[in-house]
């Protein structure tokens, strides 16, 4: 029994990452109906650049993480900007295409730059401690990324409900023409939905970061984090948080009383289930259009 | 019939024109010696892209020294960013456009297996491979000679420390899921078995995952009091990270691949301190003459921001007994010469375990494999290494 506590709290653990990088992949989604496979590079440079104010620096870290997030917002904005929008009658695998080209062109830099091998982030928390409740033990890196990620989530959900902008963003992924016919600028909605999406993904990287630092570190969580969303719906934020969630948990159980082997395997073979049984994902009503 | 005698004497100078051209061995000219290398200076691997920095700058020193026999080295290396379709693509180009003498070294299990039997079919020998997988030997191939010992040999020398030594009693293995994982496991077993001793529990790790403690939660179930780590650096720092969250505390022991104590202590924020690993080499602290030697070398040779650490010190240590093999042929530098020599190397003492190799047997793996000796090292506080043992040989 305390096993399977410890492989829930555990699940729940990792679920965290997942879910941001989750959100990060949805938030673009939601508004151009492109899978954002830049998302997890994107999110390297940035934390690439934490990395370099710190690191090189020396720059103290209630200045440069700040910074941090502001370089994310507008690498987010430049690469709408600059490569997105210049695409010529865009189709949607045309877009994907793009974002993975971005992908490489993202990683080619940060790996010229800084050098392939580990580095050591000066990151205030240690990823070694951790609350131990009776004998389960959750790392204290793991409390504050499933608090981040709450804290990520509801703000997102009172931004997109509540305020004007957010309404802007809604009414433009619904309908285009009408929202810009409406008077709202949809070409700076979709800047804004990048610069928002690269700073829930570089939260993420920079809560990776303490564990482990280089070139290659944000693939497996972009991947885990899309299969999440595809678990939840690509175009729920609650969605995609509970995917991510569910597939941490499945993924630490598989691990533990399946076959540890195949435990990384799990969330693909989740994804092409839901993607067979359930298209628009578990949290997500389709939008059908009428002809 | 003057024709015929003109064209009987033209064919005569052809074939004697051929015959002179193949006295001269590919790759080898009055004045130079062209060897191949691959290694990744990008990609997963890059952190052992200094092997072939330190071959590099080796061949430099060589070459300042005033050659071997009178030629100079020439080392071709190319960055293959440990991808097994590179390795292949960049060693044809650089057989087939340049033409080299002999392989050296060269990083990876499954990029150096890529090209195997492409050199092995052409007969260019290839001359200590950058990983110590049983495949080179098992067949062993006439012209491929192994220098790295066997990580096999590494994990039997691990369990028999501890079990003598340290007086453990449980232990357990985390391995890759491929080759170089199944190798220590195998080794493993094998001398905890003479010890009568099993191993309690052996969970595989595969490449892509990150997440460990579903690992470390096997292990701790298994309350073993050795973990061995047969894994790449970065698992093995994130499975004894995750270890320290979950307060488990093993001894942990370590192939040679994660014996570069400085920079495990780094990226593990000191949590390598303590680990028991192999080393195959001398380390970079030794007082040993060739060490002194090679240091001048990497001070004079290698770039400002080069590490003197225990990779860039191994590419110049696999690469000793081909250099000693060359001077060895003297001025008359063939293939077959080459190989000859290689094979009556006897006790060869570089920086690695003494090397020696046998005439070729296709039935006697250790015919071409150059050395088993290993001793094991500690890692200090100070990321420095203790030595925990006198060079040792396993069979």
């Amino acid at each position: 029994m305390l096993d399977f506590i410890q492989m829930i709290a555990s699940g729940i653990a990792v679920g965290s990452s997942y879910a941001l990088m989750g959100l990060a992949m949805v938030i673009i989604y939601k508004t151009s109906e492109v899978p954002n496979f830049a998302q997890g590079e994107m999110a390297l440079i940035s934390v690439f650049f934490a990395f370099m104010l710190l690191g090189h620096y020396g720059v103290p870290g209630y200045i440069a993480f700040p910074a941090t997030l502001v370089f994310a917002a507008v690498l987010g904005f430049l690469l709408e900007f600059t490569v997105l929008r210049r695409a010529k009658n865009p189709n949607v695998l045309g877009m994907i295409v793009i974002t993975i080209g971005l992908e490489m062109i993202l990683l080619g830099l940060v790996s010229w730059k800084f050098g392939a091998d580990h580095k050591d982030m000066p990151f205030p928390i240690s990823p070694y401690e951790s609350f131990a409740m009776g004998k389960i033990f959750v790392s204290t890196l793991e409390v504050l990324t499933l608090f981040v990620a709450l804290i990520m989530m509801v703000t997102l959900f009172l931004f997109f409900r509540y305020s004007k902008l957010g309404m802007a963003v809604k009414a433009t992924q619904q309908n285009k023409t009408a929202a810009r016919l409406m008077g709202i600028r949809t070409n700076r909605i979709m800047m804004l939905t990048w610069g928002i999406s690269s700073v829930v993904g570089c939260v993420a990287g920079l809560l990776l970061t303490p564990v482990s630092m280089e070139p290659f570190m944000m693939w497996d969580p972009m991947l885990k984090g899309f299969a999440s969303a595809v678990l939840g719906g690509m175009t729920s934020l609650p969605g995609a948080v509970f995917g991510a969630y569910i597939l941490g948990i499945i993924e630490n159980l598989f691990g533990g009383y399946v076959s540890i082997e195949f435990k990384s395997v799990v969330a693909f073979v989740i994804i092409v289930l839901v993607l067979c049984v359930k298209p628009s994902g578990l949290f997500a009503r389709h939008y059908v259009k009428k002809v | 019939m003057k024709k015929k005698l003109l064209s009987i004497l033209l064919a005569a100078a052809m074939v004697f024109g051929i015959s002179i051209c193949a006295v001269a061995e590919e790759g080898v000219t009055d004045t130079e010696i062209h060897i191949g290398q691959w290694g990744p200076q990008t990609g997963p691997a890059a952190a052992w892209g200094s092997v072939a920095r330190g071959t590099d700058a080796y061949f430099k020193m060589i070459n300042d020294e005033g050659g071997i026999n009178g030629r100079k080295l020439v080392l071709h290396m190319f960055d293959d960013g440990y991808n097994p379709a590179k390795t292949m693509a960049g060693v044809k180009e650089l057989q087939e456009g340049k033409g080299m003498f002999a392989w050296v070294s060269g990083v990876g299990t499954a990029t150096g297996l890529a090209v195997r039997d492409y050199l092995m079919e052409k007969k260019i020998p290839w001359v200590g491979p950058a990983a110590g997988s049983q495949v080179w030997i098992t067949p062993p191939s006439k012209y491929l000679f192994g220098v790295y010992p066997l990580y096999f040999i590494e994990a039997k020398a691990l369990c028999n420390y501890g079990a003598t030594k340290l007086g453990k009693k449980k232990f357990a293995i985390v391995y890759q899921n491929d080759d170089y994982g199944k190798n220590g496991l195998a080794g493993a077993q094998e001398e905890l078995g003479k010890l009568g001793m099993k191993l309690v529990e052996t969970v595989p790790v595969e490449v892509a995952d990150t997440d460990m403690k579903p690992h470390i939660m096997k292990l701790k179930q298994s309350e073993a009091d050795v973990v061995l780590l047969w894994v790449t650096p970065s698992h093995a720092v994130r499975l004894v990270g995750t270890a320290a969250a979950m307060q488990f505390a093993p001894q942990w022991m370590s192939t040679s691949t994660c014996s570069d104590f400085p920079f495990m202590n780094t990226i593990s924020k000191g949590l390598w301190t303590n680990v028991i690993a192999a080393s195959f080499g001398e380390l970079p602290d030794s007082p040993h003459p060739l060490m002194q030697k090679y240091k001048k070398a990497h001070e004079k040779y290698a770039a400002k921001e080069e590490r003197w650490g225990v990779f860039f010190t191994a590419g110049i240590g696999f690469v000793e007994p081909a250099v000693e093999a060359l001077k060895r042929c003297g001025k008359d530098l063939t293939r077959e010469r080459f190989v000859k020599e290689l094979e009556g190397m006897k006790n060869f003492k570089g920086i690695l375990g003494k090397v020696s190799f046998k005439p070729f047997n296709e039935k006697d793996p250790s015919s071409r494999q150059g050395t088993n000796e290993v001793f094991l090292i500690q890692c200090t506080e100070t990321s420095g290494s203790k030595q925990l043992t006198e060079w040792t040989k396993y069979e």
